[in-house]
């Protein structure tokens, strides 16, 4: 949806930025948000646990990441290289991540239903396939409903470059997500130019208008338009955060120079800041044809970002209070089709989740000589999901109502993969 | 409040009474059987209705329904005004004949049929088949013959129409037929694509028994008309779709088997063989093939749109009922699956039974709905639920993003005071209409719950609303500067052309001393209206 911005958009946007950063000071207006800001600060923020989704849209290959097949027709032309895991080897378009193998847990036995991009997106952001009559909510309003703060300045759940549009489903618009651009700006018109004075006015009206609305009409919609307006203007309080430009020359080494770098240094910016969710999205791993040239383009700047947001959020002490997922919503097939492609595959795959007291170093399940199968271990989307609850201290059968019907936050029958956590 | 509502339906029997042509007669008994059904269930379910709306909350509710548009100033004034014990009657009627009655159905069919963001190449300029939905509309065409001729898509996309609907699927028939059996039979099969339905009837091969109906489909461009590309649809006499079995057990690169085609919970379709040594002819370039001398699609569009077939008369029936009640008898509208029951089941029989003996009249349809006491219901009271079960009170709905754009403009008299009058600007000018579709455009969750949030607040709070704002002559601010006006006169001036409604006493009290005059006056004028048009009560549909 913001690729469609176009220059003009652009332009107003800078100037819309500049506007704000003219009232950001000041002003009773501003004030109001900043109150929350002070309480989030310390304690609040640090007793929370967080997450980070890398969501490889477009499916990336198990084959060319984390489940080589070296010297199998269904191999590609890739090299392995070593870890510093012994015994363990990534592919050679991986050497940063190589090296923080001890940090994160990969799982080469994943086996899920969705073989299309829809439904897999959909799959893999809400732990359940779609149905007409469920509207499931994504991993992160869970986790902003479980691990949010009620009054933040900030948005729970956050998507920079993110994928899925299952959003909040029926746990409502208050756990909605909110989409950042690719390059991690906020969405066109969040600055205000207005004075605060004059904000303030009209602010006073529409409240007094809509409590003579609210009196008579007691529906949620109405009261969540209203919840979703007071956060819109306690946005304006907090701008800064997403400003990386600041920050960016110390750390364009350690994240690499590139959109993913940008992006995760942001989404790191985000969970110090008291964010509970973060997705982090990097598309095109769609590759039906030139597989091998794709990945070679995508996998350098994606592995050297995610080594660095490792690294950091351990310096700053956080890695331990955050989960960093990585998976897309499909494998690629063992197969290399006659453009030298990989198609959809779902049968048996490869995910990773490091942080947040999932076991470093470990390799968990395995796939057949030529990665057509699950060896041992086979892990469902639901396993998947609801070994992420427990990670971040949800418990997974915990139940929500849409009408009279429960709905546990992973499916019905999942298990926690208790192998992976600590 | 249940003796004030017996009241009123005794007052709704005296109007039934008083007309006595026989067809009029025969109409008013579904608004009544309407009414009953919906009050049994009440009384059943220990449920208490609220009151009926106010004549202001009538006036907007059925303008945004039927038009999709506020009422303006004058209109409003108008009906309030009106004294006479038919006038919401006649409102309806005349509501229903005016052309924005067609214009908002065709905004709704055109998201029902290709959603905000259609598939396939070339589908973002829709002006054929929107022009031909309108057309449609205002010419009140009977539901069954209007959906035989879209499936049909005879002729192009642009001067006739229905070849668009197509255009979103051209060579992937299994999509299509999950968007056709979905819109038009209430059935979704999309689960079935990949393995048999766990709690549905339906099978894989049912799924793949009706898509074989489009597997010869073929979508061409057939020139160019005012820089639009005219597609149209033919089919071949060959070509078939493939079954796999269950995804989860697909090899990689194994090819699946050929599905004839077979009607959904009926017989495999009788098909004349192919005459001996039949070859397709090659077709050259973006040329259509001959016209079959058997073509599967037709058979399949009679199929769907027969008057006996189990699912078509009820989907529409409920999803007309959907539209105007907020949920449909079943809900969502648009799943008629065994699993999921429906909250009135006899009243959607009822409907959709005379929906058949009225030959799918639509307007009439919606005319009995929105003369029913069950439509007029307020939506104010303590109830919290947006969309309620069992129909109580009015539902609350967000309004699109058409709605809004042009609500916007008439609450501020942009058209009046805007020097900008060229015919062919967007709909949405002054504003940009990919912000206001981006920010206020679909709902998230496919059934119309309103998912808005801080992105469509930060639109509303620093976005484009102030190009709307012109001091010039014939617009809400010069007349609310007009220095012979008093303030009384023009507080009720604002909140009638905003909120189609006069204050209430408070909101009079507190208006007052901001509209007298001051340094600032403009700038709190501009503040009020503002204020008017974002808040909830503008935002929704009550």
């Amino acid at each position: 949806m913001f690729g469609q911005c176009t220059p003009a958009e652009h332009m107003s946007r800078r100037a819309l930025m500049k506007g704000a950063l003219g009232v950001a000071g000041g002003g009773v207006v501003m004030n109001w948000g900043g109150l929350t800001q002070t309480a989030l600060g310390a304690e609040v923020a640090k007793a929370k646990k967080h997450c980070i989704y890398l969501f490889m849209n477009g499916g990336c290959s198990q084959f060319e990441t984390f489940d080589m097949k070296v010297g199998r027709p269904t191999g590609g032309p890739f090299r392995p290289i070593s870890t510093n895991v012994a015994g363990t080897q990534v592919c050679e378009l991986m050497p940063k991540m190589s090296q923080q193998m001890d940090n994160i847990a990969v799982i080469r036995s994943m086996r899920t239903s969705q073989v299309d991009h829809p439904g897999g997106i959909y799959l893999m952001h809400t732990g359940y396939a779609p149905t007409p009559n469920v509207r499931f909510p994504e991993m992160g309003a869970i986790v902003a409903k479980y691990q949010g703060q009620e009054q933040t300045d900030l948005p729970n759940f956050i998507k920079i470059f993110g994928h899925g549009d299952a959003g909040a489903g029926f746990l409502g618009p208050r756990y909605q997500s909110f989409a950042l651009s690719p390059d991690g700006q906020l969405p066109t018109f969040s600055g205000s130019g207005m004075a605060p004075d004059k904000e303030l006015r009209r602010h006073e009206v529409r409240q007094f208008l809509e409590d003579q609305f609210a009196a008579n009409h007691k529906s949620e919609v109405a009261k969540m338009h209203r919840e979703s307006y007071e956060a819109a203007r306690r946005l304006g309080a907090v701008k800064d955060v997403f400003k990386i430009d600041t920050e960016w020359e110390k750390y364009r080494e350690l994240y690499g120079d590139s959109a993913m770098g940008r992006r995760m240094l942001l989404a790191r910016r985000l969970v110090e800041a008291g964010v509970p969710f973060v997705e982090v999205g990097q598309s095109s791993y769609d590759t039906h044809g030139d597989n091998f040239t794709g990945h070679k383009g995508l996998l350098p700047p994606m592995e050297h970002a995610w080594a660095g947001l490792i690294t950091d959020l351990k310096q700053r002490g956080l890695f331990d209070d955050t989960l960093i997922v990585w998976a897309g919503e499909i494998g690629r097939t063992p197969s290399i089709n006659n453009r030298a492609g990989r198609d959809h595959y779902v049968r048996a795959w490869s995910t990773a989740l490091a942080g947040c007291g999932v076991k470093g170093g470990l390799v968990y399940g395995s796939t057949d000589e030529e990665g057509h199968d699950v060896k041992d271990n086979p892990v469902t989307e639901g396993d998947f999901f609801a070994t992420i609850y427990k990670a971040l201290g949800i418990d997974p059968k915990i139940e929500n109502y849409t009408g009279v019907r429960p709905i546990p936050l992973a499916p019905f029958g999942s298990k926690v993969v208790s192998d992976l956590l600590s | 409040m249940n003796l004030s509502f017996h009241r009123l339906l005794a007052i709704a029997l005296v109007g039934v009474l008083s007309y006595c042509d026989q067809a009029k007669a025969e109409e008013k008994v579904l608004r009544e059987i309407i009414d009953s059904e919906i009050s049994a269930a009440w009384l059943k379910q220990s449920v208490t209705p609220t009151q009926r709306t106010s004549d202001a909350e009538f006036l907007r509710r059925v303008y945004l329904d039927l038009t999709g548009v506020i009422p303006t100033y004058a209109e409003a004034a108008e009906f309030l005004k009106d004294e006479s014990s038919d006038k919401r009657q006649k409102l309806i009627d005349k509501l229903l004949d005016s052309p924005r009655y067609a214009l908002h159905q065709a905004d709704l069919w055109d998201l029902i049929l290709f959603g905000r963001n259609p598939p396939g190449f070339g589908t973002e300029r829709r002006e054929g088949i929107q022009g031909w939905l309108k057309n449609q509309f205002a010419a009140n065409a009977p539901y069954d013959k209007m959906i035989k001729q879209l499936l049909r898509a005879e002729g192009n996309s642009v001067e006739q129409g229905p070849a668009m609907y197509y255009v979103q699927y051209r060579n992937q028939p299994e999509d299509l037929n999950e968007k056709v059996t979905q819109t038009f039979l209430g059935v979704q099969l999309q689960c079935a694509r990949c393995h048999d339905h766990p709690f549905d009837d339906w099978k894989q091969t049912d799924f793949f028994g009706m898509a074989a109906f489009f597997a010869r489909l073929t979508v061409a461009e057939v020139g160019k008309k005012d820089n639009l590309t005219l597609y149209a649809v033919g089919e071949k006499m060959t070509g078939e779709v493939l079954f796999t079995g269950p995804a989860k057990d697909q090899a990689p690169g194994k090819k699946g088997e050929p599905i004839k085609p077979k009607f959904l919970h009926g017989d495999a379709l009788a098909e004349p063989a192919l005459p001996d040594g039949f070859k397709e002819p090659k077709v050259e370039g973006n040329k259509l093939p001959p016209t079959p001398s058997f073509s599967r699609r037709d058979q399949l569009v009679d199929w769907i749109t027969k008057a006996d077939n189990p699912y078509f008369a009820r989907a529409i029936a409920n999803r007309i009922w959907g539209q105007y009640f907020g949920r449909g008898i079943v809900h969502p509208v648009d799943n008629l699956s065994p699993a999921n029951a429906p909250s009135h089941p006899a009243l959607l029989e009822t409907l959709t039974g005379w929906l058949v003996a009225h030959q799918f009249d639509l307007k009439a349809l919606t005319r009995e709905f929105l003369n029913s006491n069950t439509y007029q219901l307020s939506s104010a009271g303590s109830n919290g639920e947006a969309f309620p079960l069992w129909f109580q009170h009015g539902r609350t709905r967000p309004l699109s993003a058409e709605e809004l754009a042009e609500s916007w403009r008439l609450a501020t008299g942009y058209e009046e005071s805007s020097k900008d009058k060229e015919k062919d600007k967007s709909r949405f000018h002054p504003l940009t209409r990919d912000y206001v579709v981006r920010y206020f455009g679909t709902p998230t969750n496919g059934t119309g719950d309103f998912q808005g949030g801080l992105a469509e607040h930060l639109y509303l709070n620093n976005g484009q609303l102030s190009s709307l704002f012109s001091t010039a002559a014939g617009g809400l601010f010069a007349t609310l500067s007009d220095k012979e006006k008093a303030a009384n006169e023009k507080i009720d001036r604002l909140f009638l052309q905003t909120l189609s409604r006069l204050p209430s006493a408070a909101e009079r009290e507190r208006f007052e001393p901001l509209m007298a005059s001051g340094e600032k006056t403009e700038d709190i004028r501009r503040d009020l209206v503002w204020s008017l048009i974002t808040c909830s009560e503008f935002r929704f549909n009550h």
